[in-house]
């Protein structure tokens, strides 16, 4: 693709000042303005012709918001080639150097940009900016429950809270690493010089940008009141907030799966020579894994959402039971999507943090074929076991019996990724750098979480314990003690290869142990208030929940503490942090082989790998993982020690 | 960058030989964390139930208990196993003076598997959901056997309460919940509106309120006293406040309730026979 007479570095390419047409004009403020330009033309004409109808103000809001969708990417340039194509045009090769943000600096970061890197790092971005919208939405639950009729906040307004904090965070624990580290590292972790399909990779970023301020639209439309699970018939009868939610998740859906799409052609196609199955690094694996999961996932999502959008614009009644549908059907296709999600939510994080325990137990993974077999069962049977979240709903008894079966073998595959874990740790040189505290918090937390899961799956304790606060307990900490801690260890161990800067430790070490203690205390307050029976997503509660409620709350207000710490450390660091060496960690996957910050198209020289990634303590030849002989280029940024040879 | 610790061969094996006794070696030490960690586990899986739950009033509520206190003392071995390697491993084989250090610590020993183990590992963990499945699946079975003689009561949900009727007895209708003890109740249960959850926390079962539909659950009462009926599924603006009182009584004193609330609508048989368990 580049030319013989490309210079060392493609982005110090000198472009002329045509190169990249429209898009040179184009960015985050021209998406805005067409995003609330086209809004506000939907809006405009969908008030004036279907105001009157019986359901006008839901077909406003859905014109609307689609209209902001379509508008943004329509100004920050998503369809600039595309139109290009029709009229029988093409991009040139500087267009598209343009478009990966050669000669842009730091600008490139707000524009539709096709460089790999620059779309993971505006990833990073989002999933913080979600998190921040999430974990305050979540301390406003934990204070209106530290007491038991709390007037902090209205019913309604507690309600709209409860599933803008669920959804919120759905949204960015599924992207949380694939996004930007699938985006990152996946890439130069395989060899290639960029995903398979950078305007799309461009496209699922701005797509999961346009999604979520309709989400937060919900608040000034009357609060979504059916959490974020909007079961049927309260979801269709909600106010016109839930066609804002609608549309922030058909939005989301494509992005999910244009984002994996991408991942998968590109771990199939484009690794590097010699980076056969067998020695691709098992975070590569799970991501391409929770990706596949999230191609069967979404689908069901986005028809989910067609269907809800037309039982409240156009009176069909998909989930209507008054008139002839089902609220079952749509809890069916809710959970069909629903629970394969968690793990498309878990892999990835738990793919990455193994890398971690390898890199800092300085051993090999444990059984590495056994654990990439054991994602596999685990996508494999998650698809099969959605009614367990359905048995106390009636809809199909008989059933319970073989969803228990599917549920409590998942359990088998699930328990590989612990003998991994402790396999790799066994006799390991334990390295307690940050990234393996938090590798180690998950491991806590994890048996935890998957301890309380085996109660819920089973029926008659589940006929307790479901729909009350043992429930929400035991997911908080598989999905935030377990996927998010994993995430954030992941988040440690590549944090100097994507900012070019060590991760403060120091400080770094505060937050672990605010988080970790945090969450045992919030989650146990809440197993204690499952155990004595207190419903989830009450604003108001019996006296008799007092105690347990009170402990949650402060162990809440510690954890996020914690994360606000964390996130002082990291912008502190990204600022002012000591320069970090190419390969701080001393590891042997490709992606620290490059130098920091890459170079636009990663590798100077093309890698040809001759072994696994994880040669620890093995006899010298059988160790690089990288190719021969290549003198990695110092990039020309003073402050960093870039290319330091390994 | 450079650091003087940067000591590039691995310290002599830390792992005594062989002959060692048992609780020297490594083996040994994480037999005995992991026996004190599951003792532990299996202490706190018969103590939180019995001291958190509240005190059930059915079989189906001892059945929860039961299956807290059994599924606690199977994964208590399991989960103690992995918190015994992953601290031993942390603590015996931590390398000091490499945590603030940019060089690594030399490798540890390049172990890629071991087919035994895992296969051990699947065994294991295998038997374990056999078990679990089985004790569920009984339990399942005893909990959806028909009862002669049983009581049916209709439960509706509305926004934001819940109405109970006795069809068997005229079709009473009531706020609150009377039952007999030592009966299997059989709620008939629907809803007016969007979806509820219905469930009696005190006698541990729950089942959807659904529009349009009826969903049955049972459960048979085997102990006197007083229990509350909350809403368990999301059902709008005052979802917190969907909830009513309900109490298990003697036959006799459900006679005498039944009388009380509804008697110029029942003859005396009626009464006899809705509140008699044969
Ligand atoms: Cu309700």
């Amino acid at each position: 693709m580049t030319t013989a007479a490309a210079p060392a570095l493609l982005e110090d390419t000198q472009l002329s000042s045509r190169a990249g047409g429209l898009y040179r004009h184009q960015n985050i403020v021209t998406g805005l303005i067409g995003g609330i330009g086209l809004g506000a033309i939907g809006w405009a004409l969908s008030h004036q012709f279907l105001q009157g109808s019986n359901w006008g103000t839901d077909m406003v809001v859905t014109v609307t918001m689609a209209g902001w969708v379509i508008g943004l990417l329509l100004g920050i340039g998503a369809f600039n080639a595309p139109v290009l194509w029709m009229l029988g045009h093409d991009q040139t090769h500087e267009d598209e150097l343009y478009l990966a943000g050669v000669g842009q600096g730091p600008r490139r970061y707000w524009k539709f940009c096709t460089d790999h890197k620059v779309v993971g790092v505006q990833y990073l971005i989002a999933v913080f900016t979600i998190f921040g919208v999430g974990g305050t939405l979540a301390m406003m639950i934990r204070t209106q429950l530290v007491s038991a009729h709390s007037s902090f906040l209205g019913a309604n307004a507690y309600n709209a809270i409860v599933s803008v904090h669920g959804m919120a965070m759905i949204v960015a624990t599924i992207i949380m690493v694939t996004g930007p580290f699938g985006n990152f590292i996946v890439p130069i972790m395989v060899g290639a010089k960029d995903m398979a399909f950078p305007r799309l990779n461009a496209l699922s970023f701005w797509l999961l940008f346009a999604a979520v301020p309709p989400l937060l639209a919900t608040f000034v439309l009357g609060g979504v009141d059916a959490g974020w699970t909007t079961y049927a018939p309260l979801s269709v009868q909600a106010p016109p907030a839930m066609d804002a939610f609608a549309i922030t998740i058909l939005t989301f859906a494509v992005s999910v799966t244009l984002s994996g799409i991408n991942i998968i052609v590109t771990v199939l196609t484009m690794r590097a020579e010699g980076m056969t199955l067998n020695r691709l690094p098992i975070f590569t694996w799970g991501a391409v894994i929770g990706s596949a999961l999230g191609l069967y996932a979404m689908p069901a999502f986005m028809v989910g959402m067609v269907m809800m959008i037309t039982d409240r614009v156009s009176g069909t009644s998909f989930f209507v039971a008054a008139v002839g549908g089902s609220g079952w059907l749509w809890e069916n296709i809710f959970w069909i999507m629903g629970h394969p999600e968690v793990y498309v939510i878990l892999i990835p994080p738990v793919a990455a943090m193994l890398e971690v325990v390898s890199t800092f137990a300085r051993k090999p993974i444990f059984a590495y074929k056994v654990t990439v077999g054991a994602f596999i069962a685990i996508i494999a049977l998650s698809i099969m076991v959605w009614a367990h979240h359905m048995f106390t709903t009636g809809w199909a008894p008989d059933l319970n019996g073989p969803f228990m079966l599917t549920t409590e073998l998942i359990s088998i595959p699930t328990g590989i990724i612990f003998l991994c874990v402790i396999g790799t740790l066994w006799r390991g040189s334990i390295w307690t750098r940050l990234p393996m505290y938090w590798a180690y918090l998950f491991l806590w937390n994890f048996i935890i979480g998957g301890v309380t899961g085996i109660y819920l799956s089973d029926v008659p304790a589940d006929n307790y314990f479901h729909g009350d606060m043992f429930v929400t307990a035991h997911f908080h900490y598989t999905l935030l003690g377990g996927a998010m801690i994993a995430a954030v260890a992941a988040f440690c161990y590549w944090f100097p290869k994507v900012s070019g800067r060590m991760l403060n430790e120091r400080i770094g070490k505060v937050a672990f142990w605010m988080v970790a203690i945090g969450i045992q205390i919030t989650y146990f307050g809440m197993f204690w208030e499952g155990f004595e029976g207190m419903p989830r997503r009450v604003a108001y509660y019996d006296p008799i929940f007092l105690h347990a409620n009170q402990m949650a709350t402060v162990g809440a207000y510690l954890l996020m503490a914690g994360f606000v710490v964390l996130l002082y450390a990291i912008i502190h660091s990204w600022v002012h942090g000591r320069p970090a060496p190419a390969n701080p960690w001393h590891a042997k996957s490709l992606e620290w082989m490059v130098p920091t910050p890459v170079p636009l198209e990663n590798f100077l020289v093309e890698p040809v790998v001759t072994a696994d990634p994880y040669g620890y303590g093995e006899p010298e030849p059988a160790a690089p993982a990288a190719e021969p002989e290549r003198e990695p280029v110092p990039v020309g940024s003073a402050e960093t020690t870039a290319g330091e040879p390994v | 960058m450079s650091s003087d610790l940067a000591v590039k061969t691995r310290e002599p094996d830390p792992l005594p030989p062989e002959k060692a006794p048992f609780f020297s070696r490594p083996s040994g030490k994480i037999f005995l964390i992991w026996l004190a960690m599951t003792v532990v586990g299996v202490l706190i899986g018969f103590y939180a139930p019995h001291h958190l739950l509240p005190t059930m009033l059915s079989v189906e509520g001892r059945a929860v208990w039961a299956t807290v206190v059994l599924l606690t003392v199977l994964a208590a071995p399991v989960a103690a196993f992995v918190y015994g390697v992953g601290f031993y491993s942390l603590v015996a084989w931590r390398q000091r003076g490499y945590g603030q250090s940019d060089e690594p610590p030399p490798d540890g020993p390049p172990l890629r598997g071991n087919s035994g183990l895992t296969i051990l590992w699947l065994v294991v963990s295998g038997v374990l959901v056999v078990v679990m499945l089985v004790w569920g699946l009984a339990e399942l079975a005893s909990e959806n056997a028909t009862h002669p003689n049983s009581l049916q009561v209709d439960v509706t949900g509305q926004q934001w309460l819940w109405t109970f009727s006795y069809p068997g007895a005229g079709n009473l209708e009531t706020r609150s919940l009377v039952l007999p003890d030592n009966r299997t109740i059989v709620f008939h249960v629907t809803s007016e509106d969007v979806t509820h959850g219905f469930w009696p926390v005190e006698l541990g079962v729950q089942v959807d309120a659904n529009p349009n539909v009826v969903t049955t659950i049972q459960a048979t009462t085997n102990k006197l006293g007083a229990f509350t009926v909350r809403c368990s599924q999301l059902c709008g603006l005052y979802h917190s406040f969907m909830y009513a009182s309900g109490a298990v009584v003697t036959p006799q004193a459900f006679a005498v309730w039944l009388h009380a609330h509804g008697a110029s609508a029942l003859t005396a048989s009626d009464v006899a026979r809705v509140s008699s368990s044969s």
